[in-house]
């Protein structure tokens, strides 16, 4: 194989693909990358950790052999970046090694070869549809931080996706730890219908989202099955993620949505954010609750803390339902409330103890339901 | 509360005492939940990277796939093995079902992990007449209510009725009776006595001890001058004989474990990758145990064996692996680069919950959504 490629080129690409790739492996195949050059002067990067497999394309300068390779991951990548701006790199294939050449600088590394190189086996996808970029892109966003981490419930490890049909059909996204959930609703797309319920895995969705930010202009082709889904996304050669899916159930969340909370609550989320902030300043790893105490048009937002002394902070609202006090956990609502766009947040609570919705108003495609701190 | 008697204060009479134990209890759950796994090679346990097998099924330890072997090793004996995430929420659910059972049958159980526990049914509440019969009965109840076997080990004392209970596993019961202990232990491989593992057998048979015949032969003072503190224990447990009581309210303070390495060791990644081991391993006893702490202390072994250890809490349980992991890592990358090469680590769980604590911050909790 030989192949010259414009090293900001290759280094976009492999900063996209090496984080696919675990840091430490026992499998020493899992830790390179696979370059494949083909006489069109396409040339394909591909990594995988056996779960998730990711392979771009991007146009060679130009491909004097066709052929394929694997070699390290980091190790490529941190020559890449180190090679100087606006140089052309040359991979060059020969006797288990590859060279690789830029301006004055030569690296010889070593290979393994293509045929032991894993590809997930996708099967057949037989659900397929399209979504913006950009709303798939807001529909990570708006739910990714409440993925669980706990391996023991590993069906929370991803977010949640089905079609349902409500007043009209739609397609829902839904990620809970336990403590809070997120859930974004879409218009289900056309060819989404009759899908199965899928749980896409927390590391597919962080390497996702990171390949979207290349491509947000354009639309997103989505394949699956009930074990596997795939995106084809745009972008220059374009780039394909394929990941295996949770192989779990995802808990009934809908119950968990309340209904009938008759408390509404309406606030700037920005100032409301920077005073939960502020006054969580003082709460230490043990006490992260911070109190608000409602009363008529104003929230009262408290921290104490047995080692940093005491902090209060008074927002103005919209208010006037009975007063009472609840806590959350300051870095849960913060996260919520950074979710927030507009210049008002709708909390709808019942009481100290009961799940509180949030959201930016009953029109908003994403809905957040956070449970409270007992203070 | 801990019970104030020791260990070797002599329990008054002839006792009966049934150890329980479930086969296969992790890999048996899932085989349970999920029909495609019967009557196949199945490991619960991370499969990739530094995963260790937390259980193994009968037809994965027909290829030698033991617990606490690493994920790789148990692929390259057995490469059909099918690895399960652990689920431990459903077998904590199921150790709920069995502690239940024992309970309705004695209120002196003291569970061992989440899949064992002695019972002193000296006393018979329920008038069913042998101790043998109720651990048929509890056999019976386990294998009705939870559609998993379990085998059970029936004697005069908890050493005994714990080497019984793994004599016909699965699904198997052995009693010991009174007078018959010293010969069946006589007839046992050294490394069957609970606290003897692969090392301490190796010495032993350098030694010349085999069986626990060959311990038999030995006295107390020769036993001491081998092996220690130890040898109390063996001097006893080579007649059959174990004072302990069963304690039903037994708490347990602390769950750790530790490596020490063939060679020192001292850089950056060599720490980390040895730590992450350690993880492992220790969080499939805590998970195995079912306990929840919210202390972890990281202990090291210079090369001069001075030992210091760093402790980390947090204001409620170790939530998951992944935050063992996180907060153990934490802690060892604050004590890099180590002044010297270590030659032991190890990681402890502890502060663990029903423990009472003075620094919990009172009434302070995360109400839970699901």
């Amino acid at each position: 194989m030989k192949a010259t490629i414009e090293r900001a080129k290759l280094l976009r690409c492999l900063s996209h693909v090496q984080s696919v790739v675990e840091r430490r492996n026992t499998i020493p195949i899992l830790s390179n990358v696979l370059i494949e050059a083909s006489g069109d002067g396409l040339v394909r990067v591909m990594a995988t950790d056996l779960d998730l497999q990711v392979v771009e394309s991007l146009e060679a300068v130009s491909v004097d052999g066709a052929g394929a390779i694997t070699v390290s991951a980091h190790l490529l990548f941190d020559i890449a970046r180190k090679l100087p701006d606006g140089s052309q790199v040359s991979l060059e294939t020969a006797d288990n090694r590859m060279t690789v050449k830029a301006g004055r600088s030569r690296f010889q590394l070593p290979t393994l070869p293509r045929d032991d190189f894993p590809m997930i086996v996708e099967g057949d996808l037989p659900t397929s549809f399209e979504i913006p970029a950009k709303t798939l892109a807001e529909l990570i966003d708006r739910t990714r931080f409440a993925i669980s981490t706990e391996e023991t419930r590993y069906y929370l490890n991803g977010i949640f996706l089905h079609v349902t049909d409500e007043d009209q059909p739609v397609l829902k996204a839904a990620a809970t730890d336990g403590h809070r959930l997120a859930r974004f609703t879409l218009p289900r797309p056309e060819g989404a219908a009759g899908m199965p319920d899928v749980i896409v895995p927390r590391k597919a969705v962080g390497e996702l989202r990171k390949l979207l930010e290349e491509a947000l202009d354009s639309n997103v082709l989505i394949d699956l099955s009930a074990s596997k889904i795939r995106f084809t996304l745009g972008g220059e050669g374009g780039m394909v993620l394929t990941s295996k899916l949770i192989d779990g159930t995802f808990p009934d969340y809908s119950r968990v949505i309340p209904t009938g909370n008759d408390k509404l609550l309406r606030v700037d989320p920005k100032s409301f954010y920077e005073g939960v902030d502020r006054v969580a300043t003082i709460a230490t790893e043990r006490t992260r609750a911070v109190k608000m105490g409602l009363e008529q048009d104003r929230v009262t937002l408290s921290v104490t803390s047995p080692d940093n002394g005491t902090a209060s902070e008074e927002v103005p609202a919209q208010y006037s339902s009975d007063g009472f006090e609840i806590g959350f956990n300051a870095n849960y609502l913060k996260d919520i409330l950074g979710q927030i766009d507009g210049d008002t947040v709708e909390l709808h609570l019942a009481d100290a103890g009961a799940p509180t919705l949030i959201r930016q108003d009953s029109n908003s495609p994403a809905l957040y339901v956070l449970m409270p701190m007992r203070v | 509360m801990p019970s104030p008697v020791p260990d070797d204060d002599e329990a008054p009479g002839l006792r009966k005492i049934i150890h329980v134990d479930m086969d296969a209890f992790f890999a048996s759950v899932e085989q349970r939940d999920n029909p495609e796994l019967r009557g196949k090679p199945v490991a619960v346990g991370g499969s990739s990277g530094r995963g260790v097998v937390a259980a193994a099924s009968y037809e994965a330890r027909k290829f030698g796939v033991r617990s606490a072997m690493p994920s790789v090793t148990a692929k390259r004996l057995c490469p059909d093995l099918i690895f399960c995430k652990g689920r431990f929420d459903a077998y904590r659910e199921v150790s709920g079902q069995i502690r239940e059972i024992f309970r309705s049958f004695t209120p002196h159980v003291e569970p061992l992990s989440l899949d064992e526990a002695y019972l002193d049914v000296t006393e018979d509440i329920r008038g069913i007449g042998s101790a043998t019969r109720i651990a048929e009965l509890i056999r019976q109840r386990i294998r009705e209510e939870t559609q998993l076997t379990a085998s059970a080990g029936v004697s005069y004392n908890k050493f005994l009725a714990k080497l019984a209970s793994d004599q016909n596993k699965p699904d198997g019961i052995c009693v010991i009776r009174p007078g018959e202990g010293a010969r069946f232990v006589a007839g046992l491989p050294v490394r069957r006595f609970h606290g003897v593992g692969p090392r301490g057998a190796e010495k032993m048979a350098r030694l010349g001890i085999e069986t626990g015949a060959d311990l038999a032969t030995k006295d107390i003072a020769w036993l001491r001058a081998h092996f220690g503190s130890f040898a109390d224990y063996l001097f006893r447990a080579a007649r059959g004989i174990d004072l302990r009581p069963v304690r039903a309210n037994r708490i347990r303070k602390s769950l750790g474990g530790e490596r020490t390495f063939g060679k020192d060791i001292s850089s950056g990644p060599e720490l980390r990758a040895a730590l992450e081991d350690i993880v492992e391993i220790v969080w499939a006893r805590i998970a195995e145990s079912g306990t929840q702490g919210r202390t972890v202390t990281l202990k090291l072994k210079y090369t001069d064996f001075q030992l210091m250890s760093r402790a980390r809490s947090l204001p409620r349980a170790i939530d998951g692996k992944a935050e063992f992991a996180r907060v153990s890592r934490a802690i060892l990358d604050e004590l890099l680069p180590l002044p010297m090469p270590i030659r032991l680590m190890g990681l402890t769980l502890s502060n663990l919950e029903g423990e009472e604590s003075e620094d919990r911050p009172p009434d302070t909790a995360q109400l839970s959504l699901l």
